[in-house]
């Protein structure tokens, strides 16, 4: 199993991740405008200082003469020390008056107008902004035109930019505590009912299988859903173990009530003739016994609704050859001529292979018990076929469906478990396998037929 | 012959203990598992023939298994279990086991392994089958101590019986040893399984077809 991420890790990274950007761009954005708000404010200063020295630019003695109002500069200076520049230039950009030649602004031409330009500047090794005015004199006689540049270092506006940026920064970082803090509330909160999850989980008594009962959100409850599904599907499997102790239990006392009384009595009598008998059926009996107790346990590995089969590639032919040489001797000391009859080659199916052996044994067994003096096994192909043919009384048609039932006996049989065919119709169902029953070849016996599906290539 | 019987079962092994005694081997019982390891643990422990329960106390019969097969691929071993699911058996055998029965068996199945694994096992010369006898150095039968001389198709075929005597050996294996795997020899088999049955003294050896299968040789009587 891979390691996994802490999914409140997970939740709060995806949360935070936008949150942290957005965050961000906010800061940026206050900057921004916080230098855009200090520049306006003190851009209109230096409009309104360029505003009033053009109005002061008069004509004198055939040129251009200001007389510099105090007031304008003090304006652009402020409490902040910048130092304050300015400028009167000619039309024909001569330098008239000032305190510096500031240079010209490249926009500022005849149809710029009466407006101010403003722009950022490194002039002397200092960072300005300056603003430009073109105008002209508004005397009827002369209407020459003239330029007054201003400019003042940026003191001022950084001290406004950052006062600014001050106020709007604590409020991003006050705004972003709180997403924070309600986010890990929130990521918390919601992932309150897996831990409820979990808590119901832990306290139950393992030997328990009852649904899990716990209201949750839906997506919590599919989980709880699927949990009481497996948990529906163990009790089924534990169903069918509760039954086959029972069964077995039951089955298997019984025998060994006929043991118990049969040696009890024995032990009562003297004559070692009666003593033999008395051995010779305890002997049969725990036998038969033993055979019951493995064919309920095969019966019930079948019958469970969660076995999963494992099939393999097997070949037909190596099966009933495998169960006649098993068998053979048996068979022979009771009298009873066992045979094969296969098929040419290979008669290829998916299968299991102990479970076909377990099918023949427990035919084969059937046979013997029933008074078949001849068995033979054999394999047909296309469909791959097995067949158990016998020369025993048979089964009457209308009773074929009922000897499969498990603990179904044939009338006349007093040793037979009633398990056998019910284990093989449990081991065709197993294969997908059809299984018939059906009158011998002359009429008499019983034949026996798994149908299996042509093996996939 | 020296046996080991490793069994946890008291009773089973008292039986046990009694039969194969009774048949004239040296029988030695362990009820668990680890002593099994232990007394098996080296190279020249001295057992002819292994009978092993598979579900024993201490160490697991596949382990002890498994812990012999890791030094000593040659002893055979007779697997003994009531878990009956043939699935094991499967798991036994793979795991080096000769044999295998599952409980309860009848004693003379018993019997009649374990004299069929001793005789495949055997580190004499000498295979016998009630009269008969093949020195296995020269390839010659004797019936009750007289030559019995055979043509070579059905002496080869009546060794191949003889090793595995008791069992049927199917006709392909039969065709294989006996003739060397000649095409013709599914049709020759039964003219020599014939004859080599003609010669056999009736009553006390028997050759029977195992139909579809092949051929089982025992004794009689």
């Amino acid at each position: 199993m891979r390691v996994a991420h802490s999914l409140y890790g997970r939740l709060l990274a995806w949360l935070a991740l936008p949150l942290l950007s957005l965050g961000a761009l906010l800061l940026l954005q206050a900057g921004w405008q916080a230098k855009a708000t200090a520049d306006r404010a003190h851009d209109r200063l230096l409009d309104a200082a360029s505003l009033a020295i053009a109005e002061q630019v008069q004509w004198q003695d055939g040129r251009l003469w200001l007389d510099l109002p105090p007031a304008a500069l003090e304006m652009l200076a402020g409490d902040a020390e910048e130092r304050v520049f300015y400028s009167l230039v000619d039309q024909q950009g001569r330098h008239i008056t000032g305190n510096a030649e500031l240079p010209a602004h490249p926009g500022a031409d005849a149809e710029s107008g009466d407006t101010l330009l403003y722009r950022d500047l490194e002039w002397q090794g200092l960072a300005l902004r300056q603003g430009v005015r073109r105008s002209r004199l508004e005397d009827w006689r002369n209407r020459e035109r003239f330029e007054v540049r201003v400019a003042h270092t940026r003191e001022g506006r950084d001290a406004l930019r950052q006062a600014l940026l001050r106020g709007n920064l604590a409020g991003i970082l006050g705004m972003g505590a709180l997403a924070v803090a309600s986010l890990l509330l929130a990521v918390r909160a919601a992932l309150k009912p897996l831990t409820r999850l979990r808590h119901a989980i832990r306290a139950r008594d393992p030997r328990t299988l009852v649904p899990l009962e716990l209201s949750l959100p839906r997506e919590l409850a599919e989980l709880r859903e699927a949990l009481n599904e497996l948990l529906v599907r163990m009790r089924r499997v534990r169903a069918n173990q509760e039954r086959f102790i029972g069964d077995a239990s039951h089955q298997l006392r019984t025998p060994l009530a006929g043991i118990s009384a049969r040696a009890e009595l024995a032990l009562r009598d003297t004559d070692p003739e009666a003593w033999r008998d008395a051995l010779t059926t305890i002997q049969a009996t725990s036998e038969r016994t033993a055979r019951l107790a493995m064919q309920l346990l095969s019966l019930t590995r079948l019958d469970n609704p969660e076995y999963q089969a494992t099939h393999r590639p097997l070949d037909l032919n190596a099966c009933v050859r495998r169960a006649v040489r098993d068998h053979w001797t048996s068979c022979r000391q009771a009298g009873v001529d066992l045979g094969a009859e296969c098929a040419e080659g290979e008669v290829a199916v998916n299968g299991t292979e102990w479970q076909l052996e377990e099918a023949l044994a427990n035919l084969i067994d059937n046979a013997r018990r029933y008074g078949a003096r001849r068995i033979t096994l054999a394999t047909l192909r296309s469909p791959p076929r097995l067949v158990v043919e016998d020369d025993g009384p048979g089964i009457a048609p209308e009773r074929r469906l009922l000897a499969l039932r498990p603990f179904h006996r044939g009338r006349d049989d007093g040793e037979g478990s009633g398990l056998g065919l019910a284990i093989v119709d449990g081991i065709a169902r197993t294969h997908r396998a059809r299984l018939t029953l059906d009158a011998g070849a002359e009429g008499g016996g019983l034949r026996v037929e798994l149908r299996f599906a042509e093996p996939s290539p | 012959m020296r046996l080991l019987l490793v069994e946890d079962d008291a009773l089973l092994a008292d039986s046990l203990l009694t039969l194969l005694r009774a048949e004239g081997h040296q029988v030695e019982h362990l009820a668990d598992g680890d002593a099994a390891l232990a007394r098996l643990a080296s190279p020249g422990h001295g057992v002819d023939l292994l009978l092993l329960d598979l579900n024993l106390p201490g160490a697991g019969g596949l382990t002890v298994l498994e812990a012999l097969r890791r030094h000593d691929r040659e002893t055979p071993v007779l697997v003994l279990t009531a878990r009956g699911a043939v699935e094991d058996r499967v798991r036994g055998l793979d795991l080096g086991a000769d044999d295998y029965l599952g409980k309860p068996f009848a004693l003379d199945v018993l019997e009649a392994r374990v004299r069929a694994l001793l005789r495949r096992h055997a580190r004499t010369a000498r295979l016998v089958l009630g009269p008969l006898e093949l020195d296995a150095a020269t390839l010659g039968f004797t019936l009750d101590g007289e030559p019995f001389p055979l043509p070579p198709r059905e002496q080869r075929l009546l060794a191949c019986l003889l090793r595995h005597a008791g069992e049927p050996v199917e006709k392909a294996r039969l065709v294989e040893e006996a003739f060397g795997g000649d095409p013709m020899g599914d049709n020759a088999i039964e003219v020599t399984v014939h004859r080599l049955r003609k010669r056999l003294p009736a009553g006390r050896l028997a050759l029977r077809t195992v139909r579809g299968l092949g051929y089982l040789l025992e004794a009689e009587g």
